[in-house]
């Protein structure tokens, strides 16, 4: 059995355990998602059981996870009480918005911090170091949730941008230039929040990492043969200096679905944040599993790219069979 | 070859037009339309409005959120509607309705000629298969409860094509407000999956708009997950103003959603969205602010109809809540109930929690609801001094600490579990602690999330005190039976009694009955007056206050008249247009 074979087997029973500990928690919790209709003066207790006799709630737990499991094994992923339809149906759009979103920012936050990274540790110790690591510092201590709210006070207060949401009203509507410039002005918030709030972590590992290449005697031996500027920090440093951070990546990936629940709940962004907030409040039970689940599935699926990444970038990691 | 295309294309174009938006459509002979007697406005427009969360069916038999129940009262209408303004019941789609002597059986006449949103027609055979519908236990509809009248269910009968007989078991007062509410649904397109057992699965969000139809001002035209659903106008709409223009106004309605209140005061004041509900008394006073140099205006409509009220847990308890026995003493003494509910200051959890902008309560009926409160009922000051003589007489001491001591010397200690997702219940709770605490009560405030409070308060009964609120559907007193009888559901503070506890809860239960049975307003105002005297005597609930309704809109929309009852700003919507001006949209004179 090779390495990415029992890496998969690895991440199958990671996501077994995470759906018999969330299914377990999700259970436990005090109260169910027709609580809320005994507050009703107008509808019986027994029309409140007769509903959680309909649904499975009074089951015992063994018997609800199996069903659930049934219902995974359909590709439906389990069923919503609420919206009263399988939870894939529910998820699929949402991730797909999240990733639209998360994606975006990954990759922008990566185009700007690499280079930042590069030159602040090219530049150790002077002026612009000193300020980069101020910024950098600075956006570290602020929660993404006041990066968000200032973003949104702004665009109040200029009419500039859109105070939420992802399209407007009547984007059906619009030609698909239009359209896709009415996406990009309702991705900027988000998106901009995202990016800041990832930007300070992304700067410092890529400037470490880069910082302890260029102290390397292979670096001084390319000076000394004059290559220098440019050329040297991305032709040969960078790649040096890419094996941690192909973990960063990794965890980059992980993030996907996962990384701007909070985010996407502030700015009104369709995504899986606002979803599985009401899920959770509502004790929508297979909703939470599912979007659980999924953003498990791309956390495995993160640490696996990760992995494969270093073997790819460095010629010393070898990998046995069992 | 050429004639099968020309074909293909004639039913496409034919398909097409059906599908696509229709201009309100010319009243037709013999089509008996409903006329209202609003300002006359002018076509036109997508009016946006926020909810908090998305529906999550349009299905309106089981839909039971306040989202999906917001936007399915927009595609949908009821046989006799209450109108949110006046409070009073008036004909929709029945055009008048008759009872018989003994109040057991009401004769329904519906308008002749109305149409569904599709074009097709409405008829009795619709408004049976309604009823079937909701009466049939296998579909679990939340307002089938609504129906049992005396412990059966209500019979429906055809009578011709345009008259229907609802006959109850025994005399309903206001048995007309059941009517409310309740959509009527075509049969053409529903009765196909309700006999295959598929009723719970039909009218889904999903549900393509071509196969859903009801007789609400707007049908359905798009639901995008997560963001938006919008309506557009029901063409065959059964409403025009006196000028014979067919409603509604508006060409659609669009609902966005925005998660909490405070992303919808983002949206609102950023344009994005045109009417804003409920607002809470910090956000009123943040938007109206400067409300004028942008283009908005607020309106305080006063109190709401719910009711916010400290309950102590006098359940007969389960296991392992020894603590709480011990203490359940005090909670049952009906004296210390009236020396706490002596001791808050209402006036400043009027001022304090909702900014001035609601009411203090003694009763469990608003000043707003005028035609059920009994404006004899005590509203004693605060006061201490009163307070302080019951729990004295009750056999309550003083250590010299100033600690409040029971008989049997123990320190009076309890706490009060509130929701997170309420800050004013958890600030309320804050208040009543420091009020309290001057008796010599140390008392403990508790944030629970909401699921948990209810799991306590309905389930577990693993609390000493929790303060929640009630009310807010109906002005009548009818469908909060299952918070005063006995054996009521709701009646919190004991659930799940076998006989009346107490002879002051007994009777409740009989003044209940029997106002729910007598059709004269002036008897059955008298037994309910009786029945707020006997709670504000021996207080279950200690009622705290209740927040004004606060709502706000754009200038530009005509025929804006919010109201307390839900839903408060969309109950006319069929009325709503913009006016011409700055910001009015396209859309010319009918």
């Amino acid at each position: 059995m090779n390495y990415l074979e029992r890496r998969v087997i690895h991440g199958v029973l990671l996501l077994a355990g995470v759906s018999v500990l969330c299914f377990a928690f999700g259970v436990m919790a005090p109260g169910d998602f027709f609580d809320e209709m005994k507050l009703n003066p107008q509808i019986s207790p027994a029309t409140v059981a007769a509903l959680r006799s309909q649904y499975g709630i009074d089951q015992p737990l063994p018997l609800r996870y199996g069903r659930w499991v049934e219902s995974v094994l359909r590709g439906e992923w389990g069923y919503s009480f609420a919206y009263n339809c399988p939870v894939r149906s529910l998820l699929m759009v949402r991730a797909g918005n999240t990733l639209l979103l998360t994606t975006l920012a990954t990759l922008l936050a990566w185009l700007i911090a690499l280079p930042l990274g590069v030159w602040t540790a090219n530049r150790r110790g002077r002026w612009d170091d000193r300020l980069g690591l101020a910024g950098t510092t600075l956006l570290l201590s602020v929660p993404e949730l006041v990066i968000a709210l200032v973003l949104l006070y702004l665009a109040v207060r200029t009419h500039a941008l859109p105070a939420g949401g992802m399209v407007s009203v009547g984007f059906g509507g619009l030609g698909k230039q239009a359209q896709l410039i009415d996406l990009a002005s309702h991705l900027v918030i988000p998106a901009a929040t995202l990016v800041l709030a990832s930007l300070p972590l992304l700067v410092r590992h890529i400037r470490a990492s880069v910082l302890e290449v260029l102290q390397a005697p292979f670096v001084q031996a390319a000076r000394a043969h004059g290559i220098g500027g440019a050329r040297l920090l991305f032709r040969y440093v960078l790649p040096a200096a890419a094996n941690p951070l192909s973990s960063l990546l990794g965890l980059s990936i992980g993030g996907l679905l996962s990384g701007s629940l909070l985010v996407e709940v502030i700015t009104g962004w369709p995504g899986m944040g606002p979803l599985l907030l009401e899920a959770s409040l509502a004790r929508d039970v297979h909703v939470v599993i599912g979007a659980v689940m999924a953003s498990t599935f791309f956390m495995i699926a993160g640490s696996m790219v990760a992995d494969v990444l270093l073997v790819v970038l460095d010629p010393r990691v070898r990998l046995g069979s069992t | 070859m050429h004639r099968w295309r020309s074909v293909a294309t004639l039913v496409l174009v034919c398909s097409g037009a059906c599908f696509a938006a229709l201009g309100p459509q010319p009243v037709l002979r013999g089509e008996d339309l409903q006329t209202t007697d609003n300002q006359i406005g002018r076509y036109g427009g997508t009016l946006i409005v926020a909810q908090r969360s998305e529906p999550k069916t349009l299905n309106p038999v089981i839909a039971a959120d306040a989202p999906s129940r917001e936007v399915i009262g927009r595609l949908t209408a009821d046989l006799i509607h209450i109108n949110r303004a006046s409070q009073q019941t008036e004909p929709a789609l029945a055009k008048s309705w008759g009872i018989s002597k003994d109040g057991r059986i009401f004769t329904i006449k519906l308008r002749h000629g109305l149409r569904f949103s599709d074009g097709q027609p409405f008829n009795a055979d619709d408004v049976v298969f309604s009823f079937q519908v909701y009466l049939d236990e296998k579909v679990h509809s939340s307002q089938r409860d609504l129906l049992v009248v005396g412990g059966k269910p209500i019979e429906v009968q055809k009578i011709d094509q345009y008259m229907v007989r609802f006959t109850l078991s025994q005399p309903y007062a206001a048995a007309e407000r059941i009517f409310d509410s309740l959509a009527m649904m075509p049969r053409h397109l529903l009765e196909k999956p309700y006999k295959e057992g598929q009723f719970a699965q039909v009218w889904a969000l999903t549900t393509s708009p071509a196969e859903m139809a009801g007789m609400g001002p707007f049908r359905m035209k798009e639901y995008v997950p997560g963001q938006k659903i919008v309506l557009e106008r029901n063409p065959y709409y059964w409403k025009a103003d006196q000028s014979k223009n067919r409603l509604p106004y508006l060409d659609e309605l669009a609902f966005l959603f925005v998660g909490n209140e405070d992303a919808q005061v983002i949206r609102f004041q950023a344009g994005e969205t045109d009417i804003i509900s409920r607002l809470s008394a910090d956000n009123y006073a943040l938007l109206s602010k400067d409300a004028a140099s942008r283009g908005t205006a607020f309106f305080d409509l006063g109190p709401s109809l719910e009711y916010d009220f400290l309950v102590f847990n006098l359940n007969d308890l389960k296991k392992d809540t020894d603590n709480i026995a011990a203490k359940q003493a005090w909670f049952r003494e009906v004296k210390f109930r009236q020396a706490v509910s002596s001791a808050i200051d209402r006036d400043s959890i009027v001022k304090l929690v909702y900014a001035g902008h609601g009411a203090a309560l003694w009763g469990n009926v608003s000043p707003s609801n005028k035609q059920w409160v009994d404006q004899v009922l005590p509203h004693p000051p605060r006061s201490l001094e009163r307070a302080r003589e019951l729990l004295k007489s009750a056999g309550f001491a003083w250590r010299a600490d100033g600690a409040l001591l029971d008989r049997q010397g123990k320190v009076v200690e309890f706490s009060i579990i509130t929701s997170t997702s309420n800050a004013q219940r958890t600030k309320m709770a804050t208040l009543i602690q420091d009020d309290l605490s001057k008796l010599g009560m140390n008392v403990h405030v508790v944030p629970l999330e909401f699921r948990a409070v209810l799991d306590r308060v309905f389930q577990t009964y693993d609390y000493e005190a929790s303060i929640m609120a009630l009310g807010g559907g109906d002005a009548d007193p009818n469908p909060e039976m299952n918070v005063w009888l006995s054996s009521g559901g709701t009646h919190l503070w004991h659930l799940g009694e076998s006989t009346p506890a107490t002879h002051w809860e007994a009777q409740i239960d009989q003044l209940m009955q029997k106002q729910m049975v007598q059709l004269k307003y002036k008897e059955r105002k008298h037994l309910y007056d009786q029945v707020q005297e006997t709670v504000a005597a021996n207080v279950p609930f200690i009622f705290l206050a209740t927040p004004d309704v606060l709502v706000g809109a754009t200038r530009t929309l005509g025929n804006f008249k919010p109201a307390i009852l839900d839903p408060n700003t969309l109950w006319n919507v069929e009325q709503l247009y913009f006016l011409p001006g700055n910001g009015t949209p396209a859309g010319g004179k009918p």
